[in-house]
């Protein structure tokens, strides 16, 4: 398939489209989404949009790149529509969840704890990584975390869990993200989540997804699946030996790139099909390398997850951001070959802030080969309960507890 | 808590899950058919069910499904339901005194152990003999047997497994590879096992045969009956472990390094003998003589239980301190197999059954003899040997009757091989315990073992054929 310009028909090219080059928002368009967003503390810089076909898209509008975006966001009678300038398509702005104006008991805005896209809300319960303590941290990292160097802090348990029930409450806590960054401990963070993610496995039926940085040993990955994460992800980043050495100078010293590699190896035999992922960025390595990365990850298990890159204000490093011409098949490539080894692609999906390997089917056939039976099914009330059944029973099934302490056998 | 995660495929996972609840299906199922076919001729109705509930239990003994001590509780349950006793005989058997014995048994080794005399006992005899290398394995089979003799073999095997850990390491022998760790490992196993069938106090098999024996023919077995009876197998059984030991084990390492400086570090950091020790020693001693001289008069439990409250009355332990030694799941077990065993008995359904089975083919008593011993040996190293007294029990005590042999020889030819289980770690925890020091693997174990149970199953028999008539003991 060639990729061409007039995108506005492919949601994954749009969404291609729209993550690098932005958005720009007509005034009635952004009174709506500001109207919308009064009274919240909103913490991801871009609109969530959903575009055809689902597909769920966080736009970056307030940059400057994206003040000169050929995308404009408008707003008529009959709903919110993208324009290149030569035609339209529909699009979706999903409201902004109504506990994103309330606060916790402590009186923290819940949307400074819990970020929801769609099903899923991402929390970050330590906003601390050590990597700035030695100035190796990410050399791209804007992240969630607090760049000035690790200031801590941190949430309690009650906070986090009044905000997954406030999110419960209105449907937008099927799935939680639980991220941390990198801590000296040798167990990747696994410690520090753990109280987090037992008490909201104890009050929700959700499924839980944890980011984190690989840890030593491999009994902290078992641990990781035993106490309730249903999902894990260890973000390498940058296939590329050297790059990565030179971008992740942090990751490369501290943690390695085989140590990386081999985590996730272990943890594909551990988690389901699936459900072991690691972000590749596109663009900050050649593309030639990002699709050797899919080869590999792939071919130990890994579901490969590729976010874009855009260079962020306030940090050093920045590398001309690719075009959708030469990434595009890199998402078909990842499409592909995630099909043919057979790994479950429905585990990582819909998510507005990178391409999954499932939306890389628009690019093939414009996605008509693709049934969306089983998809469809799992964002259903009866398929996320299916789901979560399941990886419950796996884990019943999988999880064999004996006398002695792993904290201890593991020091 | 340590975790582990099962990499076996989903479907093997769940289809062992599975199959809990389809045995316990197919439990019921096979209970129902039993109980739903006519009687066979010669067995009363009660009888057939007692028979149906003992194949339950043997089924769920064997298989483990649920705890041995809980398939006793569901055969105290059925019994009476299905009419095979009254509600107020089953009840009344679990008041039987082999129960009681054990469980003062269970206490007084606790206070000793509790004491730590039986701590300095082992360090004191293992550096005093052990000042060689053959001399260190003699000691350690040496003891662990002899301590056996008065405590249960399992608890002399977990007394003296860190001890023996120790002189390991202090060695420096190679896990697995070393010759002289299996040695020592293995002598600690076989000692305890060996010395544990020479009295009734090496573990619960006895006495529990012993029980139903009361209650079925109302004939006993004393201490010192007992003793005689079985020391010539135990002596046997000594001398040819230690000489299969150093054989198939042959030592590996130069002539004695320091294991004396080790052992009597040990002994000195136990401090002066306390007086709870002494107190403990003494009434441990005046309870073996009296088990010795006034066991058949005044009741083995009675005078276990005396010594008990003695302990208590001069305060030697808190309830606290023992709780930890008295195995409750043990003693529920005995009271269920006793039960089911004088059901088997009372209802015709045992001789039934030995007429059916072994009594079928085995023309003399030797035979039978022969054919039980062997299959109490066999199936002990496979399920728990108190298990087994009470799986085979009920069958023999209907063999006596059948060929005219006396009860008292029909126990000894079950309760004596019931405890001699030398092969595997599951069956029994003196083994077990040896396996988890990683010295010994399963294979050498099993290797040494098959031997040994075809030396004890000969030695038992030569010692039945020939010792016995001259105590007394003629079949
Ligand atoms: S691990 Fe890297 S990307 Fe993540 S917070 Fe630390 S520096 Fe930023």
């Amino acid at each position: 398939m060639k990729y061409q310009k007039g995108y506005l028909d492919n949601p994954t090219l749009l969404k291609i489209e729209l993550m690098l080059n932005g958005i720009r928002v007509g005034k009635k368009a952004l009174d709506k989404v500001m109207v919308e967003m009064a009274g919240t503390d909103e913490m991801v810089d871009g609109i969530d949009i959903v575009l055809s076909h689902k597909t769920k898209a966080n736009v970056p509008y307030k940059e400057e790149f994206a003040r000169k975006s050929s995308y404009l966001l408008k707003s008529r009678r009959d709903g919110f529509f993208i324009t290149d300038g030569e035609g339209e398509v529909k699009v979706e702005i999903p409201p902004i969840p109504n506990f994103y104006k309330e606060k916790t008991t402590t009186g923290i805005p819940f949307s400074s704890i819990g970020d929801v896209h769609s099903g899923y809300v991402v929390i970050t319960p330590s906003k601390r990584c050590d990597f700035f303590y030695s100035d190796v941290e990410c050399r791209y990292c804007t992240a969630n975390f607090d760049s000035n160097g690790g200031t801590e802090s941190t949430y309690s348990v009650d906070e986090v869990l009044e905000t997954v029930e406030a999110a419960h409450s209105e449907g937008k806590a099927e799935i939680i993200y639980l991220s941390i960054g990198f801590g000296k401990e040798e167990d990747g963070g696994i410690r520090f989540l753990k109280p987090y993610i037992k008490a909201i496995k104890k009050h929700f039926n959700a499924l839980i997804a944890v980011e984190a940085l690989p840890p030593i040993d491999n009994i902290w990955v078992d641990e990781t699946y035993a106490i309730g994460a249903d999902s894990v992800i260890y973000n390498l980043e940058i296939f590329d030996k050297e790059l990565f050495e030179l971008i992740c100078p942090g990751r490369a010293k501290l943690i390695g790139r085989e140590r990386y590699i081999d985590a996730l190896r272990y943890a594909a035999t551990v988690f389901p099909s699936g459900t072991v992922a690691s972000h590749l960025i596109v663009g900050l390595e050649p593309p030639g390398y990002t699709i050797m990365g899919i080869d590999y990850l792939t071919d130990i298990g890994v579901i490969p997850i590729l976010p874009i890159y855009r260079p962020s204000p306030g940090r050093t490093l920045r590398v001309d951001p690719l075009t959708t011409e030469v990434i595009a098949p890199v998402y078909a490539h990842l499409y592909r070959t995630v099909k043919k080894k057979g790994i479950n692609m429905h585990w990582v999906r819909d998510i507005s802030i990178v391409t999954t390997p499932l939306e890389g089917r628009f690019l093939i056939d414009g996605g008509r080969g693709f049934r969306s039976i089983i998809r469809d099914f799992y964002n259903t009330k009866v398929g996320l309960k299916t789901a979560w059944g399941l990886a419950t029973l796996r884990r019943k099934l999988r999880v064999k507890e004996s006398g002695e302490s792993s904290g201890s056998s593991s020091s | 808590m340590k975790i582990e995660i099962d990499r076996r495929p989903l479907w093997l996972l769940l289809l062992l899950k599975g199959i809990r609840p389809l045995s316990f299906l197919g439990i019921a199922f096979v209970f129902w058919y039993l109980l739903s076919i006519p009687t066979p001729e010669g067995l009363t109705l009660a009888g057939r069910n007692a028979i149906a509930i003992f194949l339950v239990c043997l089924f769920l003994w064997v298989s483990n499904l649920i705890p041995l001590a809980v398939t006793s509780i569901l055969a105290i349950i059925m019994v009476p339901l299905f009419g095979v006793l009254t509600e107020r005989e089953t009840f009344a058997l679990f008041g039987n005194e082999a129960v009681f014995f054990i469980l003062g048994a269970f206490i007084l080794a606790g206070a000793v152990m509790h004491s730590g005399l039986s701590k300095r006992i082992a360090l004191s005899i293992m550096g005093r003999f052990g000042d060689s290398s053959r001399g260190l394995v003699r000691a350690i089979f040496l003891l662990a047997a002899i301590l056996s003799f008065f405590m249960s073999e399992h608890a002399v095997a977990a007394m003296l497994f860190p001890i023996v850990l120790e002189i390991a390491k202090g060695l420096k022998l190679r896990p697995g590879r070393s010759n002289y760790g299996k040695l020592l490992f293995i002598s600690l196993a076989w000692g305890c096992i060996i010395g544990g069938v020479a009295t009734f106090l090496g573990g619960a098999r006895v006495p529990l045969a012993v029980g139903i024996l009361k209650e079925t023919g109302g004939e006993t077995i004393g201490f010192i009956e007992y003793t005689v009876a079985v020391f010539p197998v135990v002596i046997i059984m000594l001398v040819v472990g230690y000489n299969v030991l150093v054989r198939l084990f042959p030592v590996d390492i130069p002539e004695m390094a320091d294991t004396g400086g080790l052992l009597s570090r040990r002994l000195q950091e136990l401090g002066k003998v306390s007086y709870n020790e002494y107190a403990v020693g003494t009434i441990m001693f005046v309870t073996v003589l009296a088990w010795v001289f006034l066991g058949g008069r005044l009741g083995l439990a009675i005078i276990a239980l005396t010594s008990v409250v003695v302990l208590f009355i001069f305060r030697l332990v808190r309830w606290k301190d023992i709780e930890e030694y008295v195995n409750w799941g043990i003693i529920l077990m005995y009271g269920g197999a006793i039960i089911l065993g004088t059901a088997l008995d009372k209802s015709g359904a045992a001789a039934w059954m030995a007429d059916q089975t072994i009594g079928a083919w085995a023309r003399t008593p030797w035979v039978v003899i022969a054919l039980l011993s062997l299959t109490a040996l066999v199936l002990t190293e496979g399920i728990s040997n108190v298990a087994v007294i009470a799986i085979l029990m009920p069958v023999g005590i209907g063999m006596a009757s059948k060929f005219g042999i006396d009860p008292v020889i029909i126990t000894f030819s079950i309760a004596v091989p019931a405890g001699l289980a030398f092969c595997l770690p599951m069956s029994t925890p003196a083994n077990a315990i040896s396996v988890s020091s990683n010295y010994v693997g399963v294979k050498d174990m099993a290797k040494a073992g098959i031997f040994m149970g075809i030396t004890a199953w000969i030695a038992f028999n030569i010692v039945a054929r020939v010792y016995w008539p001259i105590i007394g003991l003629g079949f």
